[in-house]
């Protein structure tokens, strides 16, 4: 006997099945597509961007997060849980849809079946493993969900929608199954390939054939009804996220990771900046809300969030969506509110999880542009001063601009006006050349390369601030300007390579600076010190250090450096006892996003979590390789009370002291 | 309604001066300029009075070199209609009753209804060229005001007097006003407005045509206040400060007898 079974058992392979089962399928297939359209018509309300280049490296993106689910299991059980259920449905598709080409395809015109003999008991025990699975994985998120949520998980009928659905169809699914192997199956060894399906049937053989028959039928097609049920449901509810997050994947940005759009400030036609409506998004604006699925894993991780400000990543996404669907002339800032707007650090930390590839940050930095360059609006009227500062002696900090480089004077560094001739173009930063304990860091940094045989240059006072905070503030008429000055004076002097202290300052000249035609090569200062070392041009000796080290978020999540800084602390001596949130999971220190600039007004303080996250571990070191962390921490352990207990260090000092 | 406000542009104080080789005043080296901080608060109120008049053309005068160009144009990017710029190398040389004489003679047939000016300058802080055009044109002059309203030609303001006091006065226009830090927070100019202002209005005038008025006081030496002394800080815990200052009332002042 070959094994297999009859397709349409019991329901009858004929036209009255058939006919009323398709026109079914193809209303609802129909319903689903249209649902769909109506839904890019929405999204096309957006300005256009283009998304869609590269598409063989998009697909691979699209396919290694869908079908390996590899962001969605980085938050690890509901994870996990989520991709085994995934994968059961997945499994359960292919299967219908085999039994589907099979009987109203290939064996309907061809005479070929291939469900049968071997492929089909695995086909049968696939699927019945499948099944279970399925019913087993929703079952714990819906336990999860109803019974132990997460503060703050918003639950919504969606949700009750979704589960309802899907396990009603996977429990007929196996009633169905059941019914039918009770009446042909039991007793044949064909039946232990569908073990779950034989339970059932064990447990409703007593039932006699007339009933289990009748069952089986009304079971059917009321599964057959849901299932249509679902398909029409998917562009209405959060099913839909199928689609929708799975393509988000595909139009996600390729990087540089996490760079700005730069405004045309020469386009005379343009009578905005920035965006306070949702027509000034872009179509992928819009259509991150509909691939978000509520999973709250950005506000979890949102320092804002988490220190009592009112800005939720997640509730920012979702409120543009809303406003794209219902009251598309709403005015965006007002709808986010401007607090919400302000708070963010432009950490990343809601992006690098998030397992929809939803941009969050682009968003709240159009708005602030719109504020800004609009409105001459700023969070405070110490970020006006800053920005006044800045525009008059060229850093945020006020400080006549002639004395940028006197800091580096008595170690017998000149400005490139004087000699140009050197192997790296210092860029020392605003911190670095004008706050004292950042001074300290830079005169560190510079002892290491003169004990390496580097011969630094600086720009001196020719140097202006890079203007990141400025941009990230809004503020991107000021950022051009800076930039421009910059790259003129940096282009002038031949320079072959530039490094920096200050990660702020090495994502806009290695990123940012690209977009206006500069081209020399930029090195964030852990990068070419653990160089400097392998090669050992630079000795350190390595002496114990009780540490802990905070991973800045522009070294880190936004350029992926975690390992070199660690590698220079080891070498140093140091045994990293890590925080709790460290690598991608980093918690900010605050001064991101231009916060440095502003007051924290709302809520806890930002730089005292962390520090209190730091002190946690015991270390008597918080060391971090950024000059706004740095000048946070100096000030967090203060409001930690933990000034004697912990010291806030940069890398260049731990390996300055260390240095053979 | 016709409006001039009359602005200077100065050095940051956070500069490095230094005293020029003349020695009459500071060397225009390493120099980061911006405009007189009183003056942002007279532009702004003087937009603000456009804004609230409506039908109002409002003029930005200044005094100087090509450079100051750079500080007109903020002043047009908050909101000033034109500007008129004086062309004058050298009018860091000039004396204030000059410097008032010039900016009298080109408001003297212009029939400004209002002119505003900051109270005094940052770098030379004579506080006179305001009083001094309004004495030249005949026009009631009100100084240190930090607080302005203007209905149906009467002005309302509010003059900052020694101790918190203030003055209220009540003048009809045309008149000068001077303003003092508490007017106002001037505005951050938007970047629609900073596009526009580059295609304002900004003529030229050679300060021959409008100095009129010989200098009555000459600058004649510049030079930093000597060094006498200074702070000094202690530390340490409570009982060693104690001792500390003990020791230093007794050797250095008579109140511990």
């Amino acid at each position: 006997m070959e094994f297999t079974r009859e397709i349409y058992w019991n329901v009858g392979h004929n036209a009255g099945t058939l006919v009323p089962m398709y026109l079914f399928a193809f209303t609802a297939i129909g319903l689903l597509v249209r649902g769909f359209l109506k839904r890019i018509e929405i999204y096309k309300q957006g300005l256009p961007l283009i998304r869609t280049d590269q598409p063989a490296r998009r697909l691979l993106h699209m396919l290694g997060n869908v079908l390996l689910q590899k962001k969605v299991a980085r938050v690890r059980w509901p994870g996990l849980v989520h991709g085994f259920f995934f994968w059961g449905f997945v499994l359960l598709f292919i299967g219908t849809t085999l039994i589907v080409v099979q009987a109203d395809f290939t064996d309907l015109f061809f005479d070929m079946k291939f469900l049968k003999g071997t492929f089909y008991l695995l086909f049968s025990i696939t699927l019945d493993v499948a099944g279970l699975v399925c019913i087993f994985m929703l079952g714990g998120l819906l336990v999860r969900r109803y019974f132990f949520a997460p503060e703050g998980l918003e639950t919504k009928k969606d949700d009750a929608i979704m589960h309802g659905l899907l396990l009603t169809i996977l429990c007929t699914g196996f009633l169905i199954e059941g019914s039918r192997i009770a009446v042909t199956e039991l007793g044949t060894p064909l039946s232990y390939w569908s073990p779950m399906g034989l339970l059932v049937a064990k447990g409703i053989a007593g039932m006699g054939e007339g009933g289990l028959r009748a069952m089986h039928k009304v079971l059917w097609w009321t599964h057959f009804s849901l299932v249509m049920s679902f398909f029409t449901l998917i562009p209405l509810t959060k099913f839909r996220h199928i689609f929708t997050t799975s393509t988000n994947y595909f139009f996600d940005d390729l990087g540089p990771k996490g760079k700005l759009v730069n405004l045309d400030l020469e386009n005379e036609e343009a009578e905005t900046f920035g965006v306070t409506n949702v027509k000034e998004m872009t179509w992928k604006d819009i259509f991150d809300a509909d691939a978000c699925t509520l999973c709250m894993r950005c506000q979890d991780r949102c320092p804002a969030f988490n220190t009592d400000k009112p800005l939720s990543p997640m509730k920012v996404v979702n409120q543009l969506g809303e406003v794209a669907f219902t009251n598309p002339e709403a005015n965006l800032v007002d709808t986010f509110g401007k607090d919400v707007l302000w708070s963010c650090t432009t950490c990343r930390a809601c992006q690098e999880i998030c397992p929809a590839a939803i941009e969050h940050v682009k968003k709240i930095i159009d708005c602030r542009r719109a504020m800004v360059l609009m409105e001459g609006e700023f969070p405070g009227e110490e970020v006006m001063t800053a920005m006044e500062a800045t525009e008059v002696n060229g850093n945020p900090l006020g400080i006549g601009y002639a004395e940028r480089g006197d800091w580096a004077a008595e170690l017998g560094i000149k400005p490139l006006a004087e000699d140009a001739e050197v192997d790296i173009l210092y860029f020392v930063g605003c911190y670095g050349s004008f706050d004292k304990r950042n001074i300290a860091v830079a005169k560190s940094f510079v002892g290491l390369c003169q004990a390496a045989g580097v011969k630094v240059g600086i720009l001196g006072k020719e140097e202006k601030c890079c203007g990141e905070p400025m941009r990230k503030m809004g503020n991107e008429y000021l950022y051009q300007t800076l930039a421009m000055e910059n790259i003129e004076v940096i282009n002038s002097y031949g320079v072959k390579k530039i490094v920096t202290t200050c990660p702020h300052c090495f994502n806009t000249l290695e990123k940012d600076y690209r977009d206006l035609g500069f081209a020399i090569e930029v090195e964030p200062y852990v990068v070419f010190l653990e160089k400097l070392i392998a090669s050992g041009r630079l000795q350190i000796d390595a002496r114990e250090l009780s540490c802990t080290y905070h991973d800045s978020c522009y070294l880190g999540r936004h350029n992926d450096l975690y390992d070199a800084p660690r590698a220079l602390i080891k070498a140093a001596g140091g045994k990293i006892l890590e925080m709790d949130k460290n690598r991608a999971e980093a918690f900010c220190c605050s001064a991101g996003g231009g916060r440095i600039l502003a007051e924290e007004k709302i809520g806890e303080r930002i730089n005292v979590k962390r520090v209190k996250m730091a002190a946690a571990t015991g270390a008597e070191n918080l060391i971090s390789n950024c000059p706004f962390c740095l000048t946070m921490f100096e000030d967090g352990v203060k409001g930690a009370e933990v000034e004697d207990a912990l010291r806030p260090k940069d890398i260049a000092e731990i390996l300055a002291e260390r240095v053979v | 309604m016709k409006i001039l406000v009359c602005i200077k542009q100065v050095p940051d104080m956070e500069s490095k001066f230094k005293v020029d080789d003349g020695g009459t005043w500071y060397a225009k080296t390493d120099l980061a300029w911006r405009m007189n901080e009183y003056d942002e608060y007279a532009v702004e109120q003087a937009v603000q009075l456009k804004e609230q008049v409506k039908d109002a053309d409002l003029t930005v005068l200044c005094i100087g070199g090509d450079q100051v160009k750079e500080t007109m144009k903020k002043a047009l990017a908050m909101g000033c209609d034109r500007g008129a710029h004086v062309a004058d190398g050298d009018s860091s040389g000039k004396e204030p009753y000059q410097i008032a004489g010039i900016i009298a003679e080109y408001a003297k047939d212009k029939n400004f209804d209002l002119i505003f000016t900051g109270m005094q300058s940052q770098d030379r802080g004579s506080g006179q060229v305001g009083l001094l055009v309004a004495e030249m044109l005949g026009l009631p002059g009100i100084t240190t005001v930090v607080h302005f309203a203007y209905k149906d030609g009467v002005i309302e303001a509010k003059r900052e007097l020694e101790g918190g006091v203030k003055a209220c006065v009540n003048v009809a226009a045309p008149a000068v006003i001077t303003c003092q830090l508490g007017l106002n927070t001037p505005r951050y100019p938007t970047l629609p407005n900073i596009m526009k202002a580059k295609k304002k209005e900004l003529l030229s005038i050679p300060v021959d045509d409008l100095l009129k008025v010989e200098s009555r006081q000459e600058t004649a030496r510049m030079y930093f206040p000597e060094k006498k002394g200074g702070g000094l800080v202690l530390e340490g815990d409570a009982a060693e400060l104690a001792d500390q200052l003990v020791k230093i009332l007794k050797e250095k002042t008579a109140v511990l007898g």
